[in-house]
């Protein structure tokens, strides 16, 4: 297709400063989200295998629940029950913090019961390590609050406006060569021409995923500033967002319905569903609301795990749900599926390992842009390079690689943490913070050649740790740390095994070009020089 | 036309602020035109939601778009233009 020249001028420069400004924040919330895909396998394999509470039959749990609050009214306000899970507890609810953002401080109580239908319950301290790689994945690890959101959340809202335009001026100025080059992967020729045709490949291949995360990050982010916006123009004196009138009882326990019937209420509106969670929140005020969470595999969840059913608890009413199947619920189910496509929920696990490979390839995407922009800028007459090229190359090295590193440094640090320290979730913050600031001051005192040779050899002996700790706890049953134990925690160790060799591939290409690579480049040491 | 021979002017700041700006408050009206005049009206339950939904998938198109005006000043003419018209639909039609 041919497009004018001026034209494809200017959306080129858009496209190289909107993706330069974008693509290392990007990287992290994309590696990052990849990861949050396996949420619940990742709090899974930190929980260890002794301390589970029995699950109980559905028909206890209304004796749980009393019995539960009559020993700490605390729970009176609020709890979630967990149905047919083996590693989470029947009943559980928090006696510090709360499951909103990430806490470091939370303590949880479980209650269940034994054999022998006594009530009993435990503190738990969960461990943050799957809400961490959460946080990375939303923030980039930005830290600060801007009112009442996060500021890394508008960072990263920022970032995908700019990621929109770099996806329309790419495709842009790619369309003259695009059906020339979009399978051909030229290796033979200069290292760059092979790091151009696997961008623009990658890029083109997966644009619908990348059009739809872009969208859905601009809309997590700026949600709120919308709402305002439309209010002030659009609904004025309407009424954006209705809610039934809260009925007239008293706001306590006693007055909420049975389990049963509240899931008898459920059914009505997902007769085919499993009901996996019941969320009781603010019990004791008209804003009494119980998120019921459901799942169906065969039809597309909206939330990234499950479907959800909300319920006022004192009047029995049906307050809105994600799969209403009603005509006026279109809007509902529309935005639902809007949600859908961003957590990749609507696939089963097949379609959650599509989305892992796709949020792999978008960090590729960033970090072989940012490559890019070098090689652009390199100066090819002699060994020294501009100190701006210089200083980008660090950051994308210590920043891209150092990040994954000081994730890969906390998974291969959790269970003894877990197992040997109190201080659990402030333990994996120190060791993420601390790797990664490490990975920057070294990428920048050593330069990016060398730095990122070390990081991806660092990264292949982490990820292997991760395996070996379950290998020392199977051959030292003596230590507190304990094997991976069921499918997925195998699958999840796998995975770190596969990505040990992925990097020990890249590490062994990075050395080579830092070693024979062409002389003139930041991604030579002055060494190999001399 | 005279005028299409000639070459694009980037004029970055200037396009930029007519798509931020002017782009933004063009989404609003055309959301807003759909959210009285579209299917279910302005009462519809949880229609609001969609509407936020849809408000940058307006925006930003426009955006990526505004760089192909022949210059800065024709961008805030033209935006201008068009939020004349879709406010004028959204609040002389109510």
């Amino acid at each position: 297709m041919k497009v004018r020249s001026d034209i494809l001028r200017i959306y080129q420069s858009l496209h190289i400063w909107t993706g330069i400004i974008s693509g290392m924040v990007l990287f992290i919330g994309f590696y990052a989200g990849s990861l949050t895909m396996f949420k619940d396998a990742i709090n899974q394999w930190m929980t260890p295998p002794s301390e589970a509470l029995a699950p109980i039959a559905t028909h206890q749990y209304d004796d749980l629940i009393a019995q539960a609050v009559a020993q700490y009214p605390d729970a009176a306000k609020g709890f979630t029950l967990n149905f047919n899970h083996a590693d989470k507890a029947p009943m559980e609810w928090f006696e510090q913090g709360s499951d909103r953002e990430l806490n470091l401080a939370g303590v949880v109580r479980q209650a269940s019961f034994d054999q022998d239908g006594q009530l009993v319950s435990q503190v738990a301290e969960p461990s943050v390590l799957a809400d961490l790689v959460d946080m990375l994945h939303r923030t980039a690890g930005i830290f600060g609050e801007v009112g009442h959101e996060e500021l890394g959340v508008y960072v990263l809202g920022v970032a995908s406006f700019l990621y929109f335009l770099a996806i329309v001026s790419g495709v842009i100025f790619l369309l003259p060569t695009l059906v020339k080059s979009l399978f051909s992967l030229r290796q033979n020729k200069t290292s760059s021409r092979f790091w151009l045709d696997a961008h623009n490949a990658v890029g083109i291949l997966s644009l619908p995923f990348h059009i739809v995360i872009s969208l859905t990050v601009i809309v997590f982010a700026f949600h709120d500033q919308l709402y305002d916006g439309l209010e002030h123009i659009v609904y004025r004196e309407q009424p954006m967002f209705t809610r039934p009138a809260p009925p007239k009882v008293e706001y306590k326990l006693e007055n909420v319905p049975s389990v049963a019937e509240l899931q008898n209420l459920v059914k009505t509106i997902a007769p085919e569903h499993k009901i996996l969670s019941m969320n009781y929140g603010n019990l004791t005020t008209p804003r009494a609301t119980i998120r019921v969470g459901v799942f169906d595999e065969n039809s597309t969840m909206r939330g990234p795990v499950h479907d959800y059913v909300f319920i006022q608890p004192y009047s029995q009413q049906i307050l809105s749900s994600t799969l209403n199947p009603a005509p006026e619920g279109i809007w509902v189910r529309t935005v639902a599926s809007f949600f859908a496509l961003h957590f990749g929920s609507y696939g089963g696990e097949l379609g959650r390992w599509v989305y892992f490979v796709l949020g792999i390839m978008g960090a590729f995407l960033f970090y072989s842009g940012n490559l890019l922009w070098l090689e652009k800028r390199r100066n090819k007459k002699g060994p020294e390079q501009a100190r701006n090229v210089r200083w980008m190359a660090s950051a994308t090295v210590g920043i891209c690689l150092g990040s994954m590193l000081a994730v890969a440094a906390c998974f291969a640090s959790a269970k003894w943490i877990k197992a040997y320290t109190d201080s659990l979730n402030y333990a994996h913050m120190w060791v993420y913070y601390a790797v990664f600031f490490a990975c920057m001051l070294s990428a920048y005192l050593k330069g990016a050649a060398k730095s990122s040779v070390t990081i991806l050899r660092l990264l292949v002996i982490t990820c292997l740790a991760i395996p070996a700790n379950s290998f020392i706890a199977l051959m030292l049953p003596s230590l507190a740390i304990w094997p991976a134990d069921s499918f997925s925690d195998v699958v999840l160790e796998l995975v770190a095994i596969v990505l040990a060799a992925l990097f020990y591939y890249f590490a062994k290409q990075t050395a080579k070009r830092v070693k024979q690579g062409e002389e003139n480049s930041v991604w030579v040491t002055k060494q190999s020089l001399a | 036309m005279a005028s299409r021979d000639k070459k694009i002017q980037p004029d970055w700041w200037s396009k930029t602020l007519a798509g931020v700006l002017l782009g933004l408050t063009f989404s609003f009206a055309l959301v807003g035109c759909f959210a009285w005049y579209g299917p279910g009206g302005i009462t519809a339950d949880s229609k609001v939601q969609f509407n936020m939904w849809i408000t940058p998938a307006i925006w930003l198109p426009i955006m990526s778009f505004v760089y192909l005006f022949n210059n800065g000043k024709q961008a805030w003419m033209y935006l201008a233009g068009a939020n004349v018209l879709a406010y004028a639909a959204l609040f002389l039609l109510r």
